[in-house]
């Protein structure tokens, strides 16, 4: 069979366009849910059983089915059942966001449960609330080792990202189905495209390993 | 100052205190000796509620600990507890390891709680290593530390739970050179401890716990010559 690379030289800005695209998606719902990660992993810890138990179904659900089926759930359904207009751009950020909050919020609590009880005891014994011992003792130590994790969880969404596709989300996967389905190219656009995805990820886990190895110098001090 | 009256604890089936009744005066250094599972640790643990007794009242200082309308946080600022294992916060240096709680919980300003944070490291003779990490400090230093740590929000009262340990031998002295500085200023103390030269040399009052209860109490020199209970007797002819 014969290449035809001359393709990218057209369409290659369009694909990069969607490169940054996927990754601004995954940014914003990683950042937001991280937030709702924290928030999520707190009440999980907390002694409120009725909320533990919503926030542990709401885990579980994010966790246990296909990122696929909570699009389509999140696009179509949750637009009928509540009577408003589909946004491909809000929906889209909501399915990412809140999939990657149930991720992190186990990432959180596995953290947070890895501090050793007598740092909390100790934070508790000189008067400090428990929000503050959160806050000043227990949290700084937990994100440090939460780091690598929520590396590998930003790296997971910018691939799972893709599937953002199905619903018209103008993000790299979309654009390389369009313009394949406009060129016959797929092996040349396709190919293109995973060295893209390639690019992003690998760059994100070599910051990641950098800054773990910060980490482990500062900890060793 | 301490008054306990009736204190239970119980994990479960396990009553790991069975009524212990306790009046504890100011500037008293009460030292407390048992075997290991007799509940030292627990009966501390209660009197700054990090265990929440099952029965009984403790009042420190006029207020009722085990009363729900009581403010802990109040009460803890002014019992201090020095932990077998230190329990610094790895990721603070020392001086922040002590102006944390004064910073958040008494909003001291940087300036003045620096200062308090240096003058409490110079008293446990650590002023050097204000800008240590804790991993970069020996046990030692470490529970001095954790000591300065502890007086850094002005206790009325010091609880020690096995201080010396978790340390090597030579490291011993340091830690109850500060505690008898301490003694000797006037602080109420209750230190539970297998150090019986400590016990002898500023304890105003042995406690001997077994199962749950205070079995035998008295002047350190006098239970040391002439313990009453079998079980005091063969604890201590097996530490002293
Ligand atoms: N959180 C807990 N849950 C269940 N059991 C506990 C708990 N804390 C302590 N215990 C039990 O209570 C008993 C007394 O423990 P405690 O630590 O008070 O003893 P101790 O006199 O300090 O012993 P040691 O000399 O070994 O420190 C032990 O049998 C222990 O297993
Ligand atoms: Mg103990």
């Amino acid at each position: 069979m014969q290449m035809h690379w001359e393709v990218l030289a057209r369409y290659y800005p369009l694909l990069v366009r969607g490169a940054l695209d996927t990754l601004q998606f995954t940014t914003i719902s990683v950042a937001l849910g991280t937030l709702l990660g924290l928030f999520v992993a707190l009440l999980r810890l907390s002694r409120n059983k009725p909320l533990r138990m919503i926030v542990s179904c709401y885990v579980e659900f994010f966790r246990g089915t296909p990122l696929l089926t909570q699009i389509m759930l999140i696009h179509f359904g949750l637009p009928r059942l509540l009577g408003y207009h589909p946004n491909t751009f809000f929906d889209a950020i909501l399915a990412l966001t809140l999939n990657s909050g149930a991720y992190i919020a186990e990432i959180f609590r596995g953290g947070i449960q890895s501090i050793e009880r007598g740092q909390m005891e100790a934070s508790r014994s000189l008067g400090m609330s428990y929000a503050q011992a959160m806050r000043y003792v227990i949290l700084p130590q937990a994100v440090r080792r939460i780091i690598p994790p929520m590396v590998n969880e930003f790296i997971a969404m910018l691939k799972d990202s893709s599937l953002l596709a199905i619903i018209s989300v103008n993000e790299l996967m979309f654009r390389s189905m369009q313009i394949s389905g406009r060129t016959f190219r797929p092996f040349e656009v396709y190919l293109f495209a995973a060295l893209l995805y390639l690019v992003m990820t690998m760059t994100f886990s070599y910051v990641g390993s950098r800054v773990e190895r910060r980490m482990a110098i500062d900890d060793s001090r | 100052m301490i008054h306990v009256r009736g204190l239970e604890k119980h994990f479960g089936d396990l009553k790991v205190l069975q009524g212990i009744d306790l009046h504890i005066r100011q500037k008293e250094v009460v030292v407390i000796i048992g075997p290991s599972g007799s509940g030292k640790s627990t009966f501390l643990r209660c009197l700054n509620m990090l265990e929440e007794p099952t029965a009984g009242e403790i009042t420190i200082d006029g207020q009722i600990l085990t009363d729900r309308a009581t403010n802990i946080n109040h009460v803890r600022e002014k019992v201090g507890m020095v932990f077998q294992l230190f329990n610094l916060f790895p990721h603070l240096t020392a001086l922040q390891n002590i102006t944390l709680a004064p910073r958040t919980v008494k909003r001291l300003r940087e300036k003045e709680a620096t200062d308090l944070g240096q003058q409490l490291l110079a008293k446990v003779g650590l002023a050097d290593k204000a800008h240590s990490y804790p991993s970069q400090l020996s046990g030692g230093q470490q529970q001095r530390v954790a000591i300065a740590r502890a007086l850094a929000m002005q206790p009325r009262v010091m609880l020690f739970d096995e201080p010396t340990s978790a340390l090597d031998p030579e490291m011993i002295g340091e830690v109850l050179a500060v505690m008898k500085d301490l003694a000797y200023e006037g602080m109420t103390m209750v230190v539970v401890t297998h150090e019986m030269g400590f016990a002898r040399e500023v304890g105003d009052r042995l406690l001997m716990m077994d199962e749950g209860r205070i079995m035998e109490e008295g002047s350190p020199s006098e239970m040391f010559a002439n313990p009453k209970h079998p079980r005091t007797q063969a604890f201590l002819s097996r530490i002293l």
